[in-house]
């Protein structure tokens, strides 16, 4: 009997029960993958999306009045987008659009979103720079969503019968799909008071210390505050993290170094990084750890070149397009969620099909330095070629229109001598990213910049008057 | 023979003694398939175990809960409290993993939930304007920045929400605190008691002003604080047994909560049991 115990409720849902995942084809890896689907010939996978997509533009079209204002605004209809190339022509979707809605309405619900009384339905919310946005989370998009991310947890090596530590507390919409997914793969929950702030990453290691999870999920910010409790507390990560076969992190770019070091440091089996949005990106490392599988079957991802929206080819960076292939909830298509990323063009050594992707930074986040434009991403994986630095915090001070030298501010944990440090760090500069280097030590940065990785000068000289 | 009654600090001194997260009292042949970390700041976590049955039978307290305070169909309820407050977990199937229909859904309303951490306010405040929930549950700390997020937003609270719940575990609203912000927010201010290690829930009736809770759900006793003498009828320490509860029971637990058992008869419940704070 699996854990979850019998299928009544899933049958009474109208959800087949399923609780590992049913292996219809050939060529599966044994226990690796979820189903066939991954390993599906590239011409089918686009043709199996490319339907799926044009059936969530008629929805979105016939349904949903927010769209068929912004079609019939460009004079598009969806019998007249009949490629993937046609989709191109939907005009982009930016979140300050849909707030400029919502204020203009006066209500969440600014006819994006489908309604859905007859069961449960909830309610989430984003925020950032721009405000807050609200998003609708049906219980069909919970199964729809939810049933595909069960993937990136078969993946991340979630079985049934495990105990699973949450990430995320259960009004995030992270939450909202993973408790799906553990009820529908039988896995056993444990979830730690409070939330996902790292000042709570107390309560997070007793949970871990207590209820000794075998898979452990969460966000990286609070696994870098585990760190730092265990480092109060005199607890080696690796005792800690005993038991733990498997962590799944997410939101934020980990460079290779970081998780490679991560996983030596926690001394579990595996590390996997997932990357996605509320809005429908769902992307997910495999076993290889080379860039995050686009998830075919709930996201079409597109990198367009962010001044001209033209379209990039795989192995440019550009701004990350997505359109989700969910039709419950909050329809986001052509979103620009304004990060910065990369189609990998080479197929991946696991031999699954799907395209991967890698989310490098917010474009807010660019700057340039020695005539050269660069993403903090690339300054992080650049440090974390020397073992001391790694996951050690640091802001790039930017100058508008571009400095002759990369400048940082990097905190001095007091772990190491500096004098030898930064002759190497300057080394590296120019060697890996090609420019000068001008490298600042401080005791912490401030407070207001905790997390903020790219600092306009004008405000750092201001503070340090 | 009559269980003995169990002070929190047994609990606590039997895991530190043990080891056992759930301090001695996981029911032989069961086992949770959720668990929460609970509120309480003693010496070591305690946790809470729960199957299907059980987070079923807990939704339903706080469906009545939700009951007193008259939503319709088609209502939104906000809380702004941590996911892991009962309050939110049990409110909607949306957010837990083996819930099969939360005490919201129960009722055909929509939950919203805004993370529990006080400079959160202003989000809770754009949930006002933007969403116009009908019953907003705050956790207690939450309440006078939420008040004060509201006043700089510009908003007449008065203009989007019938009544404001406070909860919080083993605590409770301070009278003044109450009147200051309902002044404030020309919202009435009701209270949700809970003891989240007995499971319990109790809310403030908006007709009678006691706190309801439901005998086939809870047996209730008053005691003695100090001696544990029963003093039913006779103001004491709330003494809780959920009937409920399969995977962690709790039996005789002694809570922080303070009352007196007093007799049923409110209209909006005549059946219900009724304490007074």
């Amino acid at each position: 009997m699996p854990l979850g115990g019998s299928t009544d409720d899933e049958q009474a849902l109208g959800v087949p029960a399923l609780t590992q995942p049913s292996p219809r084809g050939r060529g599966l890896i044994a226990d690796r993958d979820f189903d066939e689907r991954e390993r599906w010939p590239e011409e089918r996978w686009r043709r199996y999306q490319w339907r799926r997509l044009r059936a969530v533009l008629r929805t979105a079209y016939d349904s949903l009045p927010f769209y068929r204002k912004r079609l019939d605004a460009v004079g598009l209809a969806p019998e007249s987008i009949r490629s993937i190339e046609d989709y191109s022509q939907v005009p982009l979707l930016r979140k300050g659009e849909v707030l400029a809605a919502m204020r203009e309405r006066g209500t969440y619900a600014v006819g994006m979103e489908t309604i859905e009384r007859a069961g449960p339905w909830a309610l989430g919310m984003t925020s950032g720079t721009l405000g807050t946005a609200f998003l609708s989370f049906p219980q069909g998009w919970r199964r729809e969503t939810g049933d595909a991310l069960r993937r990136a947890y078969w993946w991340a090596g979630l079985r049934p019968g495990m105990r699973m530590m949450m990430a995320a507390p259960a009004w995030h919409s992270l939450a909202l799909q993973e408790s799906w997914v553990a009820q529908r793969l039988g896995a056993e929950c444990v979830i730690p008071w409070g939330t996902f702030l790292p000042r709570f990453a107390e309560s997070f290691l007793d949970t871990l210390l207590d209820l000794r999870p075998a898979f452990v999920s969460l966000f990286l910010p609070m696994l870098y505050g585990l760190l730092a409790e265990c480092r109060r507390r005199g607890q080696s990560p690796d005792r800690a993290f005993a038991g733990v076969q498997s962590v799944l992190v997410v939101g934020a770019p980990l460079t290779p170094g970081a998780r490679q070091n991560l996983k030596d440091e926690l001394g579990v089996g595996d590390l996997f990084e997932g990357a996605g949005n509320p809005e429908g990106l769902i992307a997910m490392e495999c076993e290889q750890h080379a860039g995050h599988h686009c998830f075919v079957d709930t996201c079409y991802v597109e990198i367009i070149d962010a001044e001209t929206g033209r379209p990039l080819p795989p192995g440019r960076r550009g701004s990350v397009v997505v359109s989700t292939l969910a039709r419950h909830g909050s329809v986001h298509l052509r979103y620009e969620a304004e990060d910065v990323g990369e189609i990998f063009a080479e197929p991946c050594p696991c031999g699954r099909t799907w395209p991967r992707l890698e989310i490098y930074d917010r474009r807010a986040n660019r700057f340039r330095a020695g005539g050269r434009e660069l993403l903090w991403y690339d300054v992080r994986e650049c440090l974390d070629e020397v073992p001391e630095l790694i996951g050690t915090p640091f802001a790039v001070i930017r100058r508008p229109g571009g400095s002759p030298a990369l400048r940082i501010a990097m905190e001095q944990l007091g772990r190491w001598e500096t004098g030898s440090l930064g002759p190497r760090i300057e080394a590296l500069a120019g060697q890996r990213l090609g420019v000068p280097l001008q490298l600042e030590w401080v005791e912490g940065l401030p407070e207001r910049w905790k997390g903020v990785t790219v600092i306009d000068e004008k405000e750092w000289e201001a503070a340090h008057v | 023979m009559e269980s003995p009654i169990v002070r929190l600090a047994e609990l606590v001194a039997a895991k530190l003694a043990t080891g056992d997260a759930y301090a001695g009292r996981l029911a032989p042949g069961r086992r949770p398939l959720v668990t929460y970390q609970l509120d309480y700041a003693e010496e070591t976590a305690l946790y809470l175990g729960l199957d299907r049955r059980d987070l079923q039978r807990y939704a339903e307290a706080l469906r009545r809960c939700l009951v007193l305070l008259d939503p319709r169909p088609g209502d939104t309820l906000a809380i702004f409290d941590y996911g892991t407050s009962p309050v939110a977990y049990l409110a909607s199937a949306e957010y837990t993993p083996y819930l099969r229909r939360g005490a919201a859904d129960a009722l055909g309303c929509t939950t919203i939930c805004n993370d529990g951490v006080t400079h959160m306010s202003a989000r809770a405040a754009e949930i006002l304007r933007y969403v116009r929930p009908r019953i907003f549950f705050l956790r207690l700390e939450c309440l006078a920045p939420f008040v004060t997020a509201c006043e700089a937003a510009g908003l007449q609270a008065s203009r989007y929400l019938e009544s404001i719940v406070a909860t919080h575990n083993e605590g409770s609203l301070d009278a003044s605190v109450r009147r200051r912000c309902q002044e404030r927010l020309g919202v009435p201010i009701y209270e949700l008691a809970r003891s989240d290690a007995a499971l319990f829930m109790a809310m403030e009736c908006p007709e009678c002003r006691l706190m309801h809770t439901w005998g086939d759900l809870y047996r209730v006793e008053t005691v003695d604080g100090d001696s544990l003498e029963v003093v039913q009828g006779r103001p004491g320490s709330l003494v809780v047994t959920s009937r409920f509860a399969r995977v962690c029971p709790a039996v005789r637990l002694l809570t922080r909560l303070e009352g007196r058992v007093a007799g049923p008869g409110c209209a909006r419940g005549p059946g219900d049991l009724r304490w007074e704070r």
